[in-house]
């Protein structure tokens, strides 16, 4: 099987199939990523696309490393380019007030304890766990992506995940 | 003992989630977009240039009309100078030595001289 940066290189050279592949397999983590930092399948799923065909665009610019945190700094910034949009600010600092995902009571119903567990977190939180928990980032990555300081991340990853244990266990409990 | 080895059961569980995610739709959307963006980035690459052909084509009856009139400039030129060359070797032959010496040196300069 060929590795990711074979593959991108062959996508840089123009190779689409090569490109679908790269699509192929990273797209579970993009989507749940983007998922993840909206509260929303359909925006998720909107920028997990915009984000590959920004991807496709930069694929000259890849200089190795690990390719999963290559593309999800391109996502974290679609997301952000997605809030900006609609002019919200990412607080990161540690007195941010819980900010819920503007949900249809439909799909609160369905949504998963998971998903559930995510939404009791800051958002500085919920975006530290869903980069470095979810899509799989180390702490150093995310704060490379972020541009947050590797100690707020550190910080914000370890509280979320306690957060999100605690909510699990109430959850299975109830 | 790496701060990511803390949460792998969680991880588990977000990869267990995102595994559900069917790859084949999704991915055949995005193959779309960027084929659809190559088409239309060819259409307009290909129209600015056949606009560009076209008015290339236009230009070119002005352009031959010069290139004419300057390949007749020259041609006369070159007789001219023949002629003169003749004129001036006829009365006095170091008029020639002179030349021949100009031409040897433009031609060594020419060979020496790096592109």
């Amino acid at each position: 099987m060929r590795s990711d940066p074979d593959l991108a290189h062959a996508a840089a050279k123009g190779s689409e199939a090569a490109f679908a592949e790269l699509v192929r397999r990273h797209q579970a983590r993009v989507r749940g990523m983007a998922r993840r930092l909206t509260g929303s399948d359909a925006q998720g799923d909107d920028i997990a696309q915009m984000t590959f065909l920004a991807a496709w665009q930069k694929i000259g610019t890849y200089a190795g490393g690990t390719f999963s945190a290559w593309i999800c700094t391109i996502c974290w910034r679609e997301f952000l380019q997605w809030r900006r949009r609609q002019k919200i600010e990412i607080e990161f600092d540690e007195t941010a007030e819980i900010i819920p995902f503007d949900r249809s009571a439909n799909e609160t119903e369905t949504k998963m304890d998971l998903a559930r567990a995510l939404e009791s977190l800051t958002e500085a939180q919920r975006v530290c766990v869903v980069l470095c928990v979810a899509a799989g980032l180390s702490h150093r990555e995310a704060a490379e992506a972020t541009g947050w300081p590797l100690g707020t991340v550190k910080s914000h990853v370890l509280r979320g995940v306690a957060q999100l244990r605690t909510c699990l266990a109430s959850a299975d409990v109830a | 003992m790496r701060d990511e080895e803390n949460y792998g059961d969680l991880a588990r569980l977000f990869a267990d989630e995102d595994a559900a995610l069917d790859a084949a739709p999704f991915t055949a959307n995005v193959m779309k977009d960027i084929r659809r963006q190559a088409m239309l980035r060819r259409l307009t690459v290909g129209a600015f240039g056949f606009a560009g052909a076209v008015i290339a084509l236009l230009q070119l009856p002005d352009l031959l009309s010069a290139f004419v009139g300057v390949d007749h400039t020259v041609t006369s030129a070159l007789a001219l100078a023949r002629t003169e060359i003749s004129q001036a070797a006829a009365s006095n032959p170091m008029w020639l030595a002179i030349i021949l010496g100009a031409a040897l040196s433009m031609a060594a300069v020419s060979m020496t001289e790096r592109t």
